[in-house]
């Protein structure tokens, strides 16, 4: 009889611990900096408006934050009732109709949507016409530079992908006499989804993409092949690129070896600015940012990341989660994420502020950049693509497979996925 | 209902509840899920049996497979016969035998994550520990990961370093029930080292030995966590364990095809244990 009793009470205690009311609760994550930045800004939330709000912290990785984001919704949780999410798998959410249309909140509140990017929120956030999501900072791929060691052999700032090759050849050849470890240029290569955008920027760069005109997958192309061979080539072949690349560089990577300053150029998103200037960092000063290069046959391309903020549909507190959501998408609250982050917000109009000019001279940089972004495809099955071009593209640029055979099977078989989810 | 039944009901209760609300159950719901369109923007559909269907032309699937399964038999063979050698060295009566035993267990007790960064750390190309070590002996680096061999091998030396104190201190369990005076006996009779050891402590350990293989076996098997951490299944796809290939359809939040997976890997488990069971007598073993 006892143990039926200490069953009943021990299992009875595990229930009552799960549901805790309707407090709101927003799930953010990312390494310690950025998450003192949330609390800071969610206690400023609290005093201002007497709602009191639980914050969930995540892991940094990604993967492992939307991992805990599909749980609670695959459920129908309540909790959490905000939540950032990737670009990469907005899509997903929304047409798992996670995701509570913001459009009745933006018309009554007269919220104006002007003020943030336009391409961004016609492309990422506006699902089947809904508006689901709004942007809270947007990434670009950047090329970081050594301007003191360009400067140093009389080496101008790279326009295209050849003269790239041309200036890192040189520069790690003189280099590498006082710098075994020295690179020509740092990107990354590891089979994750950060691989997925560095070769959509090749890519796009070289003339193609992973569709055609009429929206047909065509991966296969010469201008493609041409352009994963350059990758391969970098590393093999010029050997300007480390030989993990394709096994071990990813953003932190990359960062921190350009930062050792192991490196002459640098693909990377806009965060690693702030860290390379820091004051303890061994490039401090010596560093310029740009657009990426470009090969002759095409345009410069940035592919584009970011974070999005969102309102569970499963919500029990959707008023107050829209409260918010207004506030962290505020003016201040956005020019703080610049400042205290050096992220670039997904409001247009705080880019005029002078303060964020003064403390962000490469801001211009950021924006023109925005004009040349590339979107990953905005497909609900769209992790899936990714996976296979991860497998693919890395097996190609680590040699395993040759360039034209890797992008023919890749293309195989995200025909497979689209005519499976399709 | 007889009485002896009825004494043993109450004892059996607790058991039963406790292997079919963690075993059964979930086993029952993963394959339900499994015959279900259970992708969360398609709409919801019995599909029955057609996602096996998939699994047979999924070629993803099958090299997965056979990346598992190998890495289970290399891993577990290497793990089984160094066990068997600590746990013989650590049977011997010597000085700081009790602090060599504890100082044994300590892979298994770090956290098999943690165990694994630090294996990724020691891969590094640039800055890790295995690179610095071979550049002061040969001049040389070698890329650890960068090649579908060098990453599987680097997985295994990871996985053995961790599992093997697990196989060790299971077999000198075993080891410490065989009676001395048989030793003894043997050693008046005039049997060598090897002949002591082919003819009274295997056969005698046998029993020991089979249950430590099948849990490794079973453990290897479901290996994610350190491919998870020092791969990712790379390069190109190369170390994707079948835990892993089911994982991603998760996160891709395809449920149906990702449980279809996960329950082909429970059968595989469940084949594999059948069949130790079988050839290795476990009831004679266990007795």
């Amino acid at each position: 009889m006892h143990r039926f009793v200490f069953f009943s009470i021990f299992f009875g205690l595990i229930f009552l611990n799960c549901e805790k009311g309707h407090l709101l609760t927003i799930a953010v994550g990312g390494a310690p900096n950025e998450l003192d930045y949330w609390e800071k800004l969610i206690r400023e939330f609290e005093e201002r408006t007497g709602i009191k709000v639980k914050l969930i912290r995540q892991p940094t990785d990604t993967d492992q934050r939307r991992q805990s984001l599909i749980i609670p919704l695959k459920a129908k949780k309540p909790d959490p009732d905000v939540f950032l999410m990737d670009i990469a798998w907005l899509g997903g959410f929304a047409a798992s109709g996670w995701l509570q249309a913001l459009d009745d909140y933006v018309k009554r509140d007269t919220f104006d949507l002007t003020k943030f990017f336009k391409p961004v929120v016609t492309s990422v956030d506006i699902y089947e016409g809904a508006l689901v999501a709004l942007p809270v900072y947007i990434d670009c791929g950047l090329l970081y530079y050594r301007k003191d060691l360009l400067e140093k052999y009389g080496c101008p700032v790279p326009r295209t992908w050849e003269e790239l090759l041309q200036v890192a050849t040189l520069i790690q050849k003189k280099e590498r006499t006082r710098n075994p470890r020295f690179y020509g240029f740092v990107w990354q290569g590891a089979q994750y989804e950060g691989l997925v955008c560095n070769f959509l920027e090749f890519i796009t760069s070289a003339g193609g993409g992973l569709f055609d005109s009429l929206g047909n997958i065509n991966l296969c192309s010469k201008t493609n092949i041409h352009a994963l061979t350059f990758m391969k080539d970098l590393i093999h072949k010029y050997k300007i690129s480390p030989p993990n690349t394709y096994t071990e560089m990813k953003e932190e990577e990359v960062r921190i070896s350009f930062q050792n300053g192991d490196a002459l150029f640098e693909r990377n998103w806009p965060y690693a600015w702030k860290l390379h200037e820091s004051n303890d960092s061994p490039v401090k000063g010596k560093i310029g940012v740009t657009l990426l290069p470009a090969f002759k046959t095409g345009k410069t391309a940035s592919a584009l990341g970011g974070w999005h903020i969102g309102i569970s549909a499963y919500s029990d507190n959707k008023e107050q989660a829209w409260q918010l959501v207004k506030f962290i998408l505020s003016y201040e609250s956005q020019k703080r994420l610049a400042i205290d982050l050096g992220w670039n917000p997904g409001r247009e109009d705080v880019y005029e502020d002078p303060e964020l000019k003064h403390n962000l001279p490469h801001i211009n940089v950021l924006k023109e950049s925005f004009n040349h972004a590339v979107a990953r495809p905005n497909v609900p099955y769209y992790t899936r693509l990714s996976q296979i071009l991860q497998i693919y593209v890395n097996a190609a640029i680590s040699g395993r497979m040759g360039p034209e055979e890797a992008l023919k099977k890749a293309e195989e078989k995200m025909r497979e996925i689209i005519h499976t989810y399709e | 209902m007889s009485r002896e039944f009825r004494t043993a009901l109450p004892f059996l209760l607790p058991l039963v509840f406790v292997v079919s609300v963690f075993m059964l159950f979930p086993v029952i719901g993963t394959f339900w899920m499994s015959l279900w369109q259970d992708v969360s923007f398609l709409p919801r559909k019995f599909v029955g049996l057609s996602h096996y269907l998939r699994l047979f032309r999924d070629t993803g699937f099958w090299q997965s497979a056979a990346f598992t399964l190998l890495f289970t038999f290399v891993s577990v063979a290497v793990e089984t016969m160094l066990g068997l050698f600590m746990a013989l060295l650590v049977n011997e009566q010597f000085r700081f035998r009790g602090l060599m035993r504890a100082v044994m267990l300590l892979p298994w007790a770090i956290p098999s994550v943690i165990g694994a960064r630090i294996w990724q750390l020691i891969y590094r190309y640039d800055y890790g520990l295995a690179n610095y070590v071979l550049q002061k002996i040969s001049g040389k680096v070698v890329n650890w990961l960068g090649s579908s061999t060098g990453a599987f091998l680097s997985l295994i030396i990871a996985d053995v370093w961790r599992t093997t104190p697990f196989v060790a201190i299971i077999l000198l369990a075993g080891l410490q029930v065989i009676p001395d005076e048989i030793y003894r006996q043997a050693k008046v009779d005039g049997a060598t080292l090897f002949q002591r050891f082919f003819r009274i402590t295997l056969p005698l350990l046998k029993p020991i030995l089979i249950v430590a293989v099948l849990f490794r076996t079973i453990d290897a098997l479901r290996v994610f966590d350190i491919i998870y951490v020092i791969t990712g299944g790379g390069p190109g796809g190369a170390t994707t364990s079948l835990s892993l290939y089911g994982y991603k359809y998760f996160l891709l939040g395809d449920f149906g095809y990702g449980s279809a997976i996960s329950i082909s890997l429970f059968l595989l488990a469940l084949f594999i244990a059948l069949l130790y069971i079988k050839t290795g007598r476990f009831k004679e073993a266990v007795l």
